[in-house]
């Protein structure tokens, strides 16, 4: 056994090669946003800086700063590369002297005019720190002991802060078999023990980290039922724990901070979220739980910045996938766990991009507060959240008194928490997806293309529209009316250009406009929209009466009192649902914007083409003049999307694309259509492969998505069913439809009565030696056709009188009656 | 234990698998190919791989659709517990768009032990549907809304149906929309900013074939290994059905079953009489049992209601046959006792009666719906003066004289010559 394998494993399906071991300082979290950092002139060497045998060390410190102190800082770091110090630093508890020469901090005030802006990111945590002495002053980022903490960065603590002392330095893993720190050489990490191994030291030994996952012997050994021993470190020395190892064994802890701040006595504490390994989980480690994960946890604490011992990274599946050698300090969360409930929801993506974070970062911390820190808010709450403040204590109070149902408006917070997965489900991990399966998941209408094929003339037109209306000073009468058929992305098109603006503003080039989303459809009336729209503007819930009258003080007031000038821009989705009798919604909400100093950008979308001409001329005028129109797409464009979508996975014939798209093309140039056939036709082969391989019968390799799938699938969206139904329905159906038919044929009419009918299959009967069973018989099947609407009937209690069409054409019934085997006979009539 | 508790015991056993639709659709299960594995793949898929289907079930009435779905969400719960909430609206209940949301919040409170609140908005109930979509994707759990009778939900706006499937576009939902209906047009009723969104997966559930009737008789009516009865009365209880099956005989009964209706449900009906009158002293099903199960689930409502009519009620009858032949514009119960009291003229009947006989006579048959007025107008006139029309047919009424045990001989030379 001593050979190094390389070993497939389903456990890690993320992850693609193994680590090569390196050691990067992991503060390269990005960009201090003010530049006058000094950052202490005594350097703290408490812990050795973090070596990298393969990388150059300094990369990611150099990226970080702007400032001059920090670049110094870490060329002293760099000078001493191999001195593994084991420096040993006796950490005082809560020792609060902020004058301790070895710890000397430099803390970046916020300044008051971002605090201001982002008031309601932080959910009013920030405080200005001249307002009062005594008072906790909060912080962006805090540089402390060397390193640079701001909210948002993962740390390893210290789990009690008297186990002081671990002699051996954290940072540095060793060698499994020589004991002996990475140094200048590579080491490989085993993806099942997560111990290091020079390569060198392996047998045989390794020249180059090798690609996909990788065992150590031992492991395989173990794996074996083969007893192993570790080789013994050497005498005297005992073996260092890495942090990572420690933390895996639950001697550390590892925190996100959430915020930072300095308590009236000096000392300087962060707000901590947990993050737990999967041991501490009410359900324990689960087999497919990876060596690396972590959960995030809903469970805050407040720490002292004391207890860091330093910069760890917990990254999404994503990144960690993509991560190529961030050091020992990584790991991987995707879970986020509820010590309440002890239930497992999977952390949205939406997260973790920033812009879109910030909502879903104030729902948390809704729910959040709401458990743990109720008093907190009230001891230091300021008028800026005063709404949020009075929102949340109204909310505990009831939740105290009687529990508030889920499904009412207070009461939306509470209780979701309990929808979590008691469990992670083994599927997940444990299944490696075909590429059937990648495309099924590609073509899904849910997930979000990474670029728009063919609708680039049309944003540019929105996004110019758009940006000329915020842009100039007064944007008067700004009003854009879009429509197309369904399915032709125009939602989605204004959505994408509201994504690049507001990243445009996030970057400074455009002033911030808000912007409210509204659809039609999901109103329950439409004068809601006005309680709609001044939610979306103020976060305020009105009734819509009161709400009109807000809107209309706000947009046609002349005198500049209104404290929020941003520009608004309102996009309402299936505008053809405000129209009510009067059209009063509409003319209102149209109106606004040709009021001066109004502000308002208003985007309609709807489906038909000549909505404006339909409404009364006052609301054409103001609606009318600028329009769009998304035609509906072309084989080609469909083609293009499709593929787009496909790019990389080897799952479909470029001729069955081709068909879709065309097919789709000729009826409706609805690219959802197209797409959920492409899916449609991947679900075919992938169900027809899945049989094929629990047969058992010989694996045929790739099963391939191509034609005779997509025709399948088109088959079963666009044709109606009913020529199948005719012919598997029982005879005396057949004949009665065959009677039917004849009897249409013979009057010439479009419609016959039951009597009428009834004749014709007695004597059908008669002349072929069938039974006539009898009229009630026959009325019964009569009845069971129309409800099926092959026929068309009026209710069977008009008996005799009953008035019976055909719901298809004739032919169709003709063609499945023509070669029916049990009545071959039914030919000669039809 | 004698004979006759035993053949209870088999009854009860046959009659209790009868009544379970799972039992029945288990069978179909087995089939390759069958709708239950496309209907399980698709499901599963959604579970297994989060994303997002709708699926329509069409098919006539009684070839279990609903049944099928039901084996099917049953058969996923126990490989995934835990992870799938299913969600039932009908459409005769909630085709009204607030009350569906109602119940989906109150059925969703119920799954995650939620409280409910009975007064929500509609626009609350729409935001917990969201927000409880976003979170049971987040948490792995797949929800699927059965809607049955589809076609209802179609009425009006489709704002549930609009709100529901533009819901499942956002990304992290995970469910499965299951329409079911009779209707074979159900997805050309949606609008089409709807149908654009709508997946368009399509099972169509088809009456079976004679062969898959034959089989599955067999699959219900054979006692199994397990259960509490002796083996001998087993082994001989069994072997006799065997035969009566393989007999040419109940081959023709049950053609005769599928002539009008090879439904599922029509074959269990019928099984179900015919296990009912089971000979308990012989303890077996017999070919009779089958035979006379046959005439008891083909009933002709009219011919009996015809039978139990009294004389002066046919004779009415005959009336206004003649008067249609005659092809007067419409009749009522005057011109009707004009022509019995001509027919009574000429061929001197025996049977004269009072008009106000005549009247409770007329009154019957409306009730009876052998006859019916001709229209809703008029409602406040009384019953004499409001045109009346036959419902039964020319064949249907001579086959009733006939077969009437009292039909003064006259009635029938009457209907011959019309004839």
């Amino acid at each position: 056994m001593a050979e190094t394998q390389q070993m497939k494993k389903s456990k890690t399906p993320s992850k693609g090669t193994p680590r090569a071991k390196q050691r990067i300082s992991s503060d390269h979290l990005i960009a201090p946003q003010t530049p006058q950092s000094a950052t202490p002139a005594a350097i703290n060497l408490r812990r050795s800086h973090r070596l990298s045998a393969a990388t150059p060390e300094s990369h990611p410190v150099l990226s970080t700063c702007d400032t001059p102190q920090s670049v110094t800082r870490t060329t002293k770091n760099l000078k001493n590369p191999t001195s593994i110090l084991p420096t040993t630093i006796s950490i005082t508890p809560a020792s609060p002297q902020p004058t301790e020469s070895r710890r000397k901090r430099k803390f970046q005030e916020k300044s008051v005019a971002s605090a201001e802006r982002k008031k309601d990111l932080t959910s009013g945590k920030c405080r200005r720190a001249d307002n009062k002495v005594k008072q906790k002053v909060y912080y962006k980022k805090v540089v402390y002991d060397s390193g640079e903490f701001s909210a948002g960065h993962d740390v390893y603590v210290k789990k009690r802060s008297d186990a002081s002392s671990d002699d051996e330095d954290p940072e540095v893993e060793e060698c499994r078999v020589c004991f002996k720190p990475a140094g200048r050489r590579v080491m490989i990490e085993c993806d099942d023990c997560l111990n290091g191994f020079h390569l060198k030291c392996l047998s045989p030994p390794l020249r180059a980290v090798p690609e996909g996952d990788w065992m150590c012997n031992y492991c395989v050994a173990k794996k074996n039922g083969e007893m192993v021993e570790f080789a013994e470190p050497p005498a005297g020395k005992k073996r260092a724990r890495t942090a990572r190892e420690k933390l895996l064994s639950s001697d550390l802890w590892a925190a996100r901070i959430e915020s930072l701040w300095k308590e009236v006595d000096g000392t300087y504490w962060f707000r901590a979220r947990w993050y737990i390994i999967p041991e501490e989980t009410a359900v324990g480690r689960q087999p497919h739980n990876l060596r690396r994960e972590l959960y995030r946890t809903n469970d805050f604490a407040d720490v002292e910045m004391e207890s860091i011992i330093r910069h760890c990274s917990v990254m999404s599946p994503k990144d960690f996938a993509n991560a190529g050698s961030e050091g020992d300090d990584v790991f991987i969360c995707e879970y986020e766990y509820d010590i309440q409930w002890h239930n497992f929801r999977r952390i949205a993506e939406i997260d973790n991009n920033e812009d879109d974070g910030e909502r879903v970062d104030d729902d948390d911390d809704d729910d959040d507060n709401d458990w743990s820190s109720c008093d907190e808010f009230d001891s230091d709450s300021k008028e800026d959240v005063v709404y949020e403040h009075e929102k949340k204590t109204r909310l505990s109070h009831a939740s105290l008194l009687h529990p508030v149902a889920a499904n009412s408006r207070k009461g939306r917070i509470f209780g979701l928490q309990k929808i979590g997965a008691k469990k992670i489900p083994e599927h997940l991990r444990c299944h490696k997806q075909t590429d059937l399966e990648k495309a099924k998941s590609k073509l899904l209408l849910a997930t979000l293309p990474k670029s728009l094929p063919c609708r680039d003339r049309e944003m540019d037109e929105i996004t110019t529209f758009i940006k000329g209306a915020i842009c100039d000073e007064q944007c008067l009468g700004r009003c854009l009316y879009v429509h197309g058929v369904p399915g032709t992305g125009k939602t989605m098109s204004v959505l994408a250009v509201m994504r690049n603006l507001k990243s445009e503003v996030d970057a400074g080039s455009i002033r911030p406009y808000c912007f409210v989303e509204i659809n039609g459809l999901k109103l329950a009336s439409p004068e809601n929209i006005y309680s709609v729209i001044y939610e979306g503007l103020t976060g305020h819930r009105v009734g819509w009466k009161k709400a009109l009258n807000f809107l209309n003080a706000r947009f046609s007031n002349e005198n500049k009192c209104g404290k929020d000038t941003r520009p608004c821009i309102l996009l309402i989705d299936e505008l053809d649902l405000l129209v009510t009798r009067n059209q009063a919604v509409l003319y209102n909400i149209l109106d606004w914007p040709t009021k001066p100093n109004s502000k308002l950008i208003v985007i309609g979308i709807a489906n038909t083409m000549d909505l404006p001409e339909k409404l009364l001329p006052r609301i054409s005028s103001r609606m009318g003049i600028q329009r769009l129109c998304f035609g509906p797409y072309n084989y080609q464009q469909l083609q293009e999307i499709i593929s787009s979508r496909l790019k990389g996975i080897d799952a479909f014939e470029k001729v069955a694309i081709e068909f879709a798209s065309r097919k789709v093309a000729a009826v409706s140039g609805d690219a959802r259509r197209a797409l959920e056939i492409c899916r449609r036709a991947a679900e075919v082969a992938d169900y027809r492969a899945k049989k094929t391989a629990l047969s058992g019968s010989d694996a045929s390799g790739k099963v391939v998505a191509g034609m005779a799938d997509v025709e399948a699938a088109i088959k079963e969206m666009f044709q109606a069913p009913h020529i199948q139904v005719i012919r598997s329905s029982c005879k005396l159906s057949k004949i009665f439809l065959a009677a039917m038919v004849y009897e249409l044929y013979k009057t010439g009419m479009g419609e016959t009565t039951f009597e009428k009918l009834a004749m014709a299959v007695s004597c059908f009967c008669a002349n072929n030696g069938e039974t006539f069973p009898g009229y009630d018989m026959l009325l019964k099947v009569g009845c069971k056709l129309g409800e099926c609407r092959l026929l068309l009937c009026e209710a069977g209690t008009r008996h005799k009188l009953q008035k019976l069409q055909l719901n298809y054409p004739n032919d169709d019934v003709t063609f499945a009656l023509k070669d029916s085997k049990d009545l071959p006979w039914l030919a000669k009539y039809i | 234990m004698g004979v006759e508790n035993l053949a209870e015991l088999a009854k009860l056993i046959i009659r209790s698998r009868i009544a379970d639709p799972s039992f029945v659709f288990s069978f179909f299960s087995q089939l390759p190919d069958s709708n239950y594995s496309k209907l399980k793949y698709i499901i599963s898929s959604s579970v297994t791989e989060a994303c997002n289907n709708s699926v329509l079930l069409l098919g006539p009435r009684g070839c279990g659709k609903t049944a099928v779905l039901e084996l099917v969400l049953e058969d996923l719960l126990k490989e995934h517990p835990d992870m799938i909430s299913v969600v039932k609206l009908n459409g005769l209940l909630h085709s009204d768009n607030n009350c569906a949301l109602k119940e989906i919040a109150r059925q969703v409170c119920l799954e995650h032990q939620l409280q409910f609140s009975k007064m929500a908005s509609f626009d609350e109930n729409t935001q917990f549907l969201l927000s409880i979509l976003r979170e049971c994707g987040l948490a792995h759990k797949t929800i699927v809304f059965v809607l049955e009778e589809f076609d209802l939900f179609t009425e009006g706006k489709q704002r549930l149906l609009y709100s529901l499937l533009d819901a499942l576009q956002s990304v992290s939902s995970q469910a499965v929309v299951v329409g079911v209906s009779c209707r074979l047009d159900a997805d050309q009723l949606l609008e089409k900013r709807v149908r654009s969104r709508f997946s368009h997966r399509k099972l169509l559930f088809l009456p079976s074939s004679s062969e898959d009737f034959q089989r599955l008789v067999e699959h219900i009516l054979l006692l199994p290994m397990d259960s509490r009865l002796p083996n001998d009365f087993r082994a001989a209880f069994n072997e006799k059905l065997l035969n009566i099956l393989a007999d040419e005989e109940f081959k023709g009964v049950i053609d005769q079953l599928c002539y009008s209706d090879s439904t599922v449900s029509q074959l269990l009906r019928f099984l179900f009489c015919a296990v009912c009158h089971m000979d308990l002293s012989s303890g077996s099903l017999s070919i009779e049992n089958f035979k006379s199960a046959l005439p008891s689930i083909q009933r002709q409502p009219k011919l009996e209601a015809l039978k139990d009519c009294s004389v002066l009620e046919l004779y009415l009858l005959v009336c206004m046959k003649r008067l249609e032949v005659k092809e007067l514009e419409s009749c009522n119960f005057n011109s009707i006792m004009k022509e019995y009291k001509s027919i009574h003229d000429s061929f001197k009947t025996s049977d004269y009666y009072a008009r106000n006989v005549c009247l409770r006579a007329f009154e019957h048959l409306l009730q009876r719906g052998l006859i019916s007025f001709q229209d809703n107008r008029g409602q406040g006139q009384s019953a004499e003066f409001r045109p009346v029309k036959l419902l039964i047919s020319w064949h249907e009424l001579q086959q009733g004289l006939k077969s009437h045990r009292s039909c003064p001989a006259i009635l029938n030379k009457l209907m011959d010559r019309e004839g």
